[in-house]
């Protein structure tokens, strides 16, 4: 009987989570789930029972010739005593139930790792207690450039969530928790992600290959935006990538770029993890101007005013390294002609280091800088592995 | 002793059937439409917004299909270089500038357009101010409203804030949602058309208070000699209950909206951080109007539902005090529930009191469906158009009521909060309750309104259209939800299709399902049947009058001699409606 219950109970969470029952994938949604089965069954219950009456009275006082009103009670006191109460102690269990699993789904202890968590239109950013931030990406949905934050298992783990601009909402399903992202004010999202199965017996957890060419566990759970943020809303997507505990920690003592790294790889992944969601680099069309081919061109501004081409022949790269800079600061100053009035200020989140590697890979990506004879993205991409060949052989 | 004096007044050859019905032309065709604009008929008022709001409906319902089209396909179908294509076209769409621009997404716009039509312009004065002003007076026995020039003043308010409404759309359109949350809306360049939209839910705000005032004057001073309150029909406990929610509610919004717009113009940090102010603060006034709203549109519907199940069931309604009381309930604790909409950016101390407060609301509610259930048993049920959608209204707005309980309660809500289990659930509440309702009235007055009879067969297919491609376009939505979809997406993750594909097909299946009905009216207006005075046999007062009424509305003053729901006692047995007015009942004095 029992086993028969828990069989159907799983059927239930399968329906509506896509997912078996144990697919929860954090501490606190174990509890949701079970109150989701509450509210399930009594709705079923009182659902049936209504609709039973219905069809029963359908049928069997469906109008007949000759039907004469038949007087009946018009109310029946105990009966409506009855149908008030009964639900009322109904609702007051899950109410205290769900007020219960919020408050243990809404604190952390003090020991918990600590990140923090940027929203803006339209990316997530995290930055480590160890000062990096994500450094690898890879395609969820619409988004190719989806940022994956490594998580540790078995950790308590609080994300310290703020807003640059307008208000989002960092959702995992998979960890049945969301919370507002809010500018001005820091609001906290915790969680403590359940064990990575290293059986086989999960389809989820998979195996991947670090950059040292360690092999680890881990599992994804896709992050959406669930407050309404504008244009690419849908698009503000990103993978928390739970890993063991002892894996994270050494994930998070190694640097993604370091001094040696050339500045134009740098600039790729701040444009894969800041840029990618309005600017292309391929020429397609988006919210912001593409880079292909961009670099060293005249521009004309919606404010009437221009960069021509004299000007940029006259002061050589400065002019147009000035031109991005300001754009990344201050995106307002100057609109290029044909498009709104759109970007975030980047003032304050973007270092130095990778200011000049944004400026390196844009200039990278034209034909018009004098030191790129070579035209097109993928050649450059060879000879940047070119270049880091030449460097691994000194 | 007949029923209402009036008809002694027949009986005794003072009835004046040469005056014609309050649709007969008296002059000609510019005088007749002067006649109509100019008009302090209620009747002509229900009819003219009627016009107005279904037309609105058909707006907003297009935008919907609109958006079932673009959820096809994972990835967008219309992408910012169409729009940017289009937009060149619209005034305030930014011209040459616009080209790619604000890579303004198609489907932001279209979703706004398709939210802010439905609640401001379609569902918040749909019902109280097609069916309320129609049949609020005669079924209280009243010639017009208190205020018949107040009536009229609303309708050209509502029509010049739907006009700045669609004033925005063609500026290019509004990206905000309809919920205009800050900072979103007060910071996005360049739209000057967000504040004529804003502007158009300010001004429709007044056409509400205006209608409500209306109504609460009219039920208190205007009732027929010898009806008290509880000799009302349930419909006016429930347009009155609107009618106090509505005045009571609608200047907070108007405020609200003023502020977003002192901000957007004259650059006041209210809500907007980056000028000091707070935006969940918005949210908070936003929903201390629309929370009580939400009841604005739903208990006119319940109000209809109990008109409807009482006349086609020919039975006494069940607790008709229960009933009448718990719209006066949901009236009040309607204005203590607004915060259960941001449980995840507010606080634990206020979201605990206001889930709290949210499962209070939810017994009223309970009480009313088991009170229209247990009034099916031993009725003489029917199976008209009106009753089906009864039936229909049952099945979905229990279904819409119960998917709210995971909504309202705190740990279950952090995951379905802003998912499509929310656009699920309220449009199981919105369409599955309020549309269903206004449906299943309009078919049971149909006759009052224009002096015909609908085509039964081809209603009941419509109907039957409708109940199935609702629940195909929405059930399939609690799964989406459950399984992760957020709302407001214009393009999802692939193991979602399946869903939103049900779900579209769903959706073309409603649209086919209004068209057949738009058909049936159509053909019922200029070719339907004649409707006798009282076609179902009810017992209030709109059925006592010529159909279509008169312009003054009854010939004589109407008096109350029976309850609205009386059948066991007026009705004799083998009665048709055909033969009405009733007989005389024997003498035996035991009522009231």
């Amino acid at each position: 009987m029992t086993a028969t219950l828990a069989g159907i109970n799983d059927m239930v969470i399968r329906l509506f989570f896509g997912q078996s029952a144990d697919s929860t994938m954090a501490s606190g949604a174990t509890g949701s789930d079970a109150l989701f089965l509450y509210i399930w069954w009594v709705s079923v219950f009182f659902f049936v029972l209504l609709m039973g009456i219905m069809v029963y009275c359908m049928v069997v006082y469906r109008r007949k010739e000759g039907d004469v009103p038949i007087r009946s009670a018009s109310h029946n006191t105990p009966l409506e005593i009855a149908w008030s109460v009964i639900p009322s102690l109904l609702l007051a269990v899950m109410f205290f139930w769900g007020f219960d699993g919020y408050l243990k789904a809404s604190m952390a202890p003090s020991y918990a790792e600590e990140v923090n968590l940027t929203g803006q239109k339209w990316s997530w950013t995290m930055e480590y207690s160890t000062g990096i931030g994500a450094s690898e990406f890879h395609t969820v949905g619409g988004n190719d450039n989806t940022p994956i934050f490594y998580m540790p298992a078995e950790t308590p783990v609080r994300l310290k969530m703020h807003s640059e601009d307008v208000l989002h909402a960092f959702w995992v399903p998979d960890f049945r928790m969301k919370l507002d992202v809010v500018p001005n004010r820091y609001t906290p999202f915790v969680f403590t992600a359940l064990p990575l199965d290293r059986s086989g017996a999960d389809p989820r957890v998979e195996i991947g290959l670090s950059k040292g060419g360690q092999e680890f566990y881990y599992r994804d759970h896709t992050v959406f935006c669930a407050e309404y943020c504008g244009d690419s809303h849908s698009e503000m997507v990103a993978t928390l990538r739970v890993v063991e505990p002892a894996f994270y920690k050494a994930w998070v003592n190694t640097p993604p770029y370091d001094v040696v790294t050339p500045p134009v790889e740098v600039g790729e992944l701040v444009w894969k993890a800041k840029c990618a969601v309005c600017h292309t680099v391929d020429g397609g069309i988006s919210t912001g101007p593409t880079w292909l081919n961009a670099y060293g061109y005249p521009r004309d501004f919606t404010d009437g005013s221009s960069m021509t081409q004299e000007e940029i022949d006259d002061k050589g790269p400065t002019k147009w390294d000035d031109y991005i800079r300001e754009s990344i600061l201050l995106p307002g100053a100057k609109v290029r002609a044909g498009f709104a009035n759109a970007m975030p200020s980047f003032d304050g989140q973007i270092s130095e280091v990778e200011l000049r590697g944004v400026i390196a890979y844009m200039r990278s990506l034209s034909d018009r800088d004098p030191k790129s004879p070579i035209e097109g993205f993928d050649d450059l991409e060879a000879e940047a592995a070119e270049l880091e060949a030449a460097e691994g052989g000194e | 002793m007949t029923t209402v004096d009036n008809n002694l007044d027949k009986l005794a050859g003072h009835g004046h059937h040469d005056e014609g019905s309050y649709l007969t032309p008296k002059y000609g065709p510019i005088g007749t439409v002067w006649d109509w604009m100019t008009t302090v008929d209620h009747k002509k008022i229900g009819v003219m917004y009627m016009f107005a709001v279904l037309f609105m409906f058909f707006l907003g319902g297009f935008a919907a299909i609109a958006l079932r089209i673009e959820l096809l396909e994972p990835a967008r179908i219309i992408d910012g270089e169409l729009t940017g294509a289009a937009l060149k076209y619209f005034p305030g769409g930014g011209g040459e500038n616009a080209s790619i621009a604000s890579a303004g997404n198609a489907y932001n716009r279209i979703m706004t357009m398709h939210g802010a039509i439905m609640v401001f312009m379609f569902i918040v004065p749909g019902i109280p101010a097609s069916l309320g002003n129609f049949f609020l007076p005669l079924m209280l026995g009243a010639k017009d409203v208190a205020f018949p020039r107040l009536n009229l003043a609303s309708w050209y308010v509502y029509v010049f804030g739907s006009m700045f409404g669609v004033l925005s759309i063609f500026m290019g359109g509004v990206d905000t949602g309809w919920t205009f949350y800050t900072p979103y809306s007060t910071t996005t360049a360049g739209q000057p058309q967000v504040i004529a939209m804003v502007l158009a839910a300010f001004i429709l705000g007044f056409s509400s208070i205006f209608t409500g005032l209306n109504f609460i004057v009219t039920t208190h001073k205007l009732r027929a000699p010898g009806m008290g309150w509880f000799d009302m029909p349930l419909f006016i406990w429930a347009i009155y209950s609107t009618s106090i929610i509505q005045v009571l509610a609608t200047p907070v919004i108007g405020i609200t909206l003023l502020l977003l717009i002192f901000e957007r113009v004259l650059q006041i940090g209210i809500f907007d951080p980056g000028l000091g102010g707070d935006p969940v603060l918005f949210q908070h006034f936003f929903w201390f109007y629309s929370h009580p709203v939400v009841y604005v549109m739903i208990l006119p519907a319940m109000g209809i539902i109990s008109e409807v199940l009482a006349v086609h069931c020919r039975k006494r309604i069940f607790g008709y005090r229960a009933i009448a009381f718990s719209s006066l309930a949901i009236a009040a604790i309607s204005f203590l529930v607004w915060g259960h909409h941001m449980f995840t950016s507010q606080g634990e101390l206020g979201a605990m009191i206001f889930s709290f407060l949210t499962f209070f609301v939810a017994i009223p509610t309970a009480v009313k469906v088991f009170n229209w259930i247990a009034t099916l048993y031993k009725g003489s049920i029917t199976f008209t158009t009106p009753m089906l959608y009864t039936f229909a209204f049952l099945f979905l707005f229990s279904i819409g009521g119960l998917t709210g309980l995971p909504l309202g309660a705190l740990s279950t809500d952090l995951h379905l909060h802003d998912s499509y289990f929310v656009v699920a659930h309220f449009h199981y509440v919105m369409f599955g309750g309020t549309v269903i309702a206004l449906l299943a009235g309009l078919h049971h007055w149909w006759p009052k309104f224009f002096g015909r009879m609908y085509h039964e067969n081809g209603a009941r297919l419509g109907c039957l259209l409708v109940f199935v491609g609702f629940n195909v376009t929405f059930f399939t939505q609690f799964f989406l939800g459950t399984q992760g979809m957020p709302r407001r997406y214009a393009s999802y993750v692939d193991e979602f299709q399946i869903y939103h594909v049900i779900s579209s097909i769903g959706s073309f299946t409603l649209a086919f399902g209004f068209v057949v009905h738009l058909i049936v009216f159509l053909h019922s207006m200029f070719l339907g049947e004649k409707a006798t005075q009282n076609p179902w046999g009810g017992l209030t007062l709109e059925w006592e009058t010529d159909t279509p009424p008169i312009e003054h509305n009854f010939h004589g003053d109407p008096v109350l001699t029976h309850g609205p729901y009386d059948f066991d006692e007026v009705v004799p047995p083998g009665w048709d409606p055909k033969d009405y007015p009733l007989p005389e009942p024997a003498p035996e004095g035991s009522k009231h």
